[in-house]
């Protein structure tokens, strides 16, 4: 009877849904910013090897960050 | 002739209150942005209302869920629909006054359950939708935005926790302009959806659709007008007490919980759930205070959302059937919803000019 009321698959799929979107967005613009810092760091400290590689990770997540939110909105508008 | 009267004086009560869903909801929609300083509050408010009106276009699955899933809309009228719009007003005048919390979207739900009781009886609501996409949803949804931003913020911290903080506070400042953007899109698209539901439920009961039917265009494009104006109208007035109501928090803090909030509302839309989305806001806002540390976060406000959820639903649907009664009491034409349109107004006028006599602030119920 609670299972016929409650739209349990549907609920899941949400619950399953703003945890990836909301959770992976977050921790990988967190990565972008993480990228940034260490550049200025790493650029300062004259690693120009390690500063690149850091901020090719932070522009990588930018770009995931990015095509995120444009997928997510895609999704929501099919 | 006379159910048309009704079907206008329904259209134009559910864009009144459409309308001040928006003017509500600014404050919730733009405090985070605001208080970390990623957005002026002029900029912030204008991209919230631009964005409620373009979130209202991209989805119809909501409008869908109140028009056809929670009550039978073969054995409604307008003038039901009407009733249940009037209750739900009432209750959120009600709550205004008297200062209690409030969910614009539960009274909606509640005031048109509780008019179609009243006409047709228990068999006019349908009991899948009411319970399954309205009641646990309602419950499901902010604590899944608390621990949604509550996860974000820790793994945010232990990321980028060592790195200097200028560049980090300037990194989320910069993301949130966008997910303040996705929460508004967002706000727009659920609360929207109620106000196309409802008139789609009366176009329905009137006859002029056929039962299942979408929202017609000129429904979601003045759902979409209303919201998106209420939005603009209310931020002047929250500007000026910013200071006073918003929470304390970092930028990444603020893109958590936007993020979380955004996510969640844009996923339950996405399946059709009528959400109260300052409920899911706030959710996001306690998650991220909360893993910072549990002395941050407003609990009492987590208090007020537990009261609204319990009153919101049958003090709403209890005017909603009452109204009923008294437009029946001048017949089943036009007659009574017009009394109660002029006495509604009526009474709105004398509650506002009363309250502006005392120069009490006008907290925020939620939407």
């Amino acid at each position: 009877m609670i299972a016929t009321l409650v739209e349990g698959k549907a609920l899941a799929e949400t619950v399953a849904a703003s945890v990836v979107a909301g959770v992976g967005v977050t921790v990988v613009f967190s990565v972008a910013i993480w990228g940034v810092a260490r550049f200025a760091d790493l650029s300062r400290a004259e690693r120009p090897l390690a500063a690149a590689g850091a901020l090719g990770l932070g522009a990588l997540a930018l770009a995931a960050t990015v095509a995120s939110v444009v997928l997510g909105i895609i999704v929501m508008t099919s | 002739m006379s159910s048309d009267v009704i079907l206008i004086i329904v259209v134009g009560t559910a864009l009144a209150f459409d309308f001040t869903n928006g003017f509500h909801d600014t404050a919730n929609v733009v405090a985070t942005q605001i208080s970390t300083g990623a957005a002026r509050p002029q900029v912030a408010i204008a991209m919230a209302a631009l964005l409620n009106f373009a979130g209202a276009f991209i989805s119809i699955s909501v409008a869908a869920t109140v028009a056809n899933d929670v009550v039978n809309a073969d054995v409604i009228t307008p003038t039901i629909v009407f009733a249940g719009l009037i209750g739900a007003i009432a209750w959120n005048l009600v709550t205004w006054w008297f200062g209690l919390p409030s969910s614009s979207s539960h009274a909606l739900i509640g005031g048109v359950v509780g008019s179609s009781v009243a006409a047709v009886g228990f068999d006019a609501v349908i009991a899948e939708g009411l319970v399954g996409k309205v009641l646990t949803p309602a419950i499901v949804a902010p604590i899944l935005a608390f621990v949604v931003a509550g996860t974000s913020i820790a793994l945010v911290y232990r990321i980028v926790g060592r790195q200097r903080p200028g560049t980090v506070t300037r990194g989320f400042r910069y993301g949130q302009v966008v997910s303040g953007g996705l929460l508004a899109l967002a706000h727009g698209t659920n609360d929207a959806q109620k106000t196309m539901g409802i008139i789609t439920l009366a176009l329905i009961a009137n006859g002029s659709l056929g039962a299942g039917a979408d929202p017609p265009f000129w429904v979601i494009a003045s759902a979409a007008a209303a919201i998106a104006l209420g939005t603009y109208s209310g931020g002047w007035r929250i500007i000026r007490t910013t200071g006073t109501r918003i929470i304390k928090m970092d930028a990444a803090q603020g893109f958590s919980a936007q993020g979380a909030g955004a996510a969640v509302i844009l996923a339950s839309t996405h399946f059709g759930f009528p959400l109260s989305t300052t409920h899911v806001i706030n959710g996001g806002v306690m998650g991220s205070g909360a893993a910072k540390r549990l002395s941050a976060v407003r609990w009492g406000v987590a208090g007020n959302i537990i009261v609204a959820w319990l009153l919101t639903l049958p003090a709403a649907a209890a005017i909603g059937a009452l109204t009923y009664g008294v437009t029946r009491i001048f017949g089943e034409g036009a007659l009574g919803p017009v009394v109660v349109t002029v006495a509604s107004l009526a009474l709105i006028v004398a509650l506002f000019l009363r309250r502006a006599e005392r120069g009490a602030p006008v907290p925020a119920s939620s939407g």
